[in-house]
């Protein structure tokens, strides 16, 4: 129980707290201090490895979740909506596995990956997120290789099925949680949406790899509706990502400047970009656009958190912006 | 330190204590810095190396100021900070300078960001209610670096294990004080019972307002005067405003406000498999 304490909002205790003792200083240093401007925070220490597991786990859960949802629908031997169903869970597998892979490699100590399991901690999303890809993965195999079959091998399959499904949403929203708990202030102002950001630019990936690799016209409808769905929700994501970290200029500045804005709008374009040619039925295009505006998203979101942790201006502001709020001076 | 508690601050600190896992209260110890008294001799980080077997972490020359070691880090415990201001300290009359000089330390705070995102177990918190890495356990995944709202806990390179200060768990073993405390020659790290060092920490504010010093006051005392930690194991007296001296004015411990992202998430998800579902059902029906 070491780590799973009481957690409450700081927000609401914040309101109770009399001003600062530090705000009745003189402005010594100008009115926005630092030390001598180096960062306050530590860079995150994780590579391009990353923010390509974020792409892989993100596409291979919404696939779970589509191709689980496919089986429900295709109980009466609709045999190309089946099909469509296990290309989404192969997506899945090939997804989650070479994400895996992806995270074990950047591990400080790669051999110790299965220490993830030593613990069930709720307070850490990212041991949560082990739990939920080593239910996902599993259960995605399994129904990849049982789906379908005759007998009891084919009922397992169809029940390892909706496991993996259900498993499968989460494996693609709850790295936006592990984002937004952190210190990094880009990252954490925007808590409130970066969880839906993630799991709909999964969901456009898992589209969009089902259009690259599936021609069937009923399966096409499938991806059609799905994918155009996800990219609506991603770009108004994306939006509310943006707005929410922006309230304070400075914690939004990635967006707004420098390489992470560039990958940033790059990403919102071939989004947009996908949506056009998907809904004009032009399922290849979209396909990869739609692909390469996930994963180019998901490197602007690691690169603004870079820039936003490494800038002190950004934590300072936000926090005084949080002991200024109105809520407090009511107080 | 007299102080009366809220019903609302008194529900916290139980709950916090029922949840904790220090078996001993009175064991808890830390570190109370009076800025003031330090002289900027940088004797704790050597003893901190020393004691600790750190290895070096390069030498450069920042040419900002006397502060060549810059920040906390892997494998850098203890840190000097070294201000130089254009104005006087208000008992001064020296003219317009003054220096501040502030030796950094892992906070070990009572509700630690670290601790709490730690996906292995590895950091733990120790009978002395010190924040403790455990280097056999640790993978280094890199969300504690993350995590730590004073950007204190940082994976070494060539390890690949995260490391910070450990309040010198193996001296505290032996009745000793932390290698930096036994150092320091101004007394400016101060070591001992948590509540007994914030007493100290009062009496000598008060008398630095007394002496005409009114910019002293404590920075991370208590849960009080901190509540995104719940207070500082290891707190500090200072004589401008934390961004000064490269501390967070309100740090919040992530864990503190990640209930708003776990709700965005159970959203997300049911409307992942909502969207799933929905399509997959509408394709059957008619033609899109």
């Amino acid at each position: 129980m070491s780590a799973q304490q009481a957690i409450t909002s700081p927000d609401e205790h914040l309101q109770q707290l009399a001003q600062p003792e530090w705000e009745r200083l003189p402005e010594t240093a100008g009115p926005d201090p630092t030390y001598y401007d180096r960062p306050m925070l530590k860079r995150p220490v994780w590579s391009a490895d990353i923010p390509i597991y974020y792409f892989l786990g993100g596409a291979a859960g919404a696939a779970l979740t589509l191709g689980a949802a496919l089986q429900l629908v295709s109980r009466r031997k609709r045999a190309e909506l089946r099909r469509l169903s296990e290309l989404c869970h192969w997506t899945g597998i090939v997804g989650s596995t070479a994400g895996a892979a992806f995270l074990i490699h950047d591990l400080g100590r790669p051999s110790r990956f299965l220490y993830m399991l030593r613990v069930f901690r709720p307070t850490s999303p990212m041991n949560m997120g082990t739990w939920i890809l080593s239910a996902a993965a599993p259960s995605g195999i399994l129904t990849g290789l049982l789906l379908n079959r005759p007998g009891l091998p084919g009922a397992v399959g169809e029940i390892a099925g909706y496991i993996s499904g259900v498993f499968g949403a989460a494996l693609a929203g709850y790295t936006g949680v592990l984002v937004s708990n952190t210190a990094v202030p880009v990252w954490n102002e925007s808590r409130r949406w970066m969880p839906v950001l993630f799991a709909s630019s999964g969901a456009v990936a898992a589209a969009s790899f089902l259009d690259l690799f599936y021609d069937n016209e009923a399966g096409r409808r499938v991806t059609r509706v799905f994918g155009s769905a996800a990219r609506v929700v991603e770009l108004a994501a994306s939006h509310q990502v943006e707005q929410s970290a922006s309230r304070i200029p400075r914690v939004g500045a990635p967006f707004r400047r420098g390489r992470s804005a560039l990958l940033w709008r790059a990403a919102e374009a071939l989004t947009a970009a996908s949506l056009v040619f998907s809904l004009s039925r032009k399922a290849r295009v979209a396909g990869v656009l739609g692909v390469a505006g996930s994963l180019l998203l998901r490197f602007a979101i690691h690169e603004a958190g870079n820039v936003s942790a490494t800038d002190p201006r950004a934590s300072f502001h936000q926090q005084r912006q949080r002991a200024t709020a109105p809520a407090r001076t009511l107080s | 330190m007299a102080q009366t508690l809220s019903a609302r601050e008194a529900r916290g600190l139980e709950t916090r204590a029922a949840c904790d896992d220090t078996p001993n209260r009175s064991l808890r110890k830390g570190f109370f810095t009076d800025t003031t008294l330090c002289i900027g001799c940088k004797a704790c980080e050597v003893a901190c190396k020393q004691w600790n077997q750190l290895p070096d972490d390069g030498l450069f020359f920042t040419g900002m100021s006397y502060d060549n070691t810059v920040a906390l880090g892997a494998s850098t415990w203890r840190h000097v900070a070294f201000i130089e201001r254009p104005v006087a300290l208000s008992n001064q009359d020296a003219g317009a300078f003054s220096w501040l000089f502030s030796s950094d330390v892992c906070k070990h705070c009572a509700r630690a960001g670290c601790l709490e995102s730690c996906p292995t177990g590895a950091i733990i918190r120790t009978e002395f209610d010190s924040v403790y890495v455990q280097p056999d356990i640790c993978n280094g995944c890199g969300y504690c670096v993350v995590a730590c709202p004073f950007g204190v806990i940082d994976r070494r390179e060539d390890d690949g294990r995260a490391w910070k200060c450990t309040l010198c768990y193996d001296r505290l073993k032996e009745q000793m004080e932390p290698a930096c405390a036994k150092a320091c020659p101004t007394d400016s790290i101060k070591f001992g019972d948590l509540d007994q060092l914030r007493q100290t920490a009062q009496e000598r504010v008060d008398r630095l307002h007394e002496q005409g010093m009114s910019e002293a006051y404590l920075y991370g005392a208590d849960a009080a005067t901190q509540l995104g930690t719940e207070g500082l194991n290891a707190f500090f007296l200072l004589a401008d405003k934390p961004e000064a001296y490269n501390l967070p004015p309100e740090p919040v411990v992530p864990t503190k406000r990640v209930r708003e992202s776990w709700l965005s998430f159970a959203f997300a998800a049911a409307g992942l498999v909502a969207a799933a579902v929905g399509s997959a059902f509408l394709s059957t029906r008619t033609q899109l």
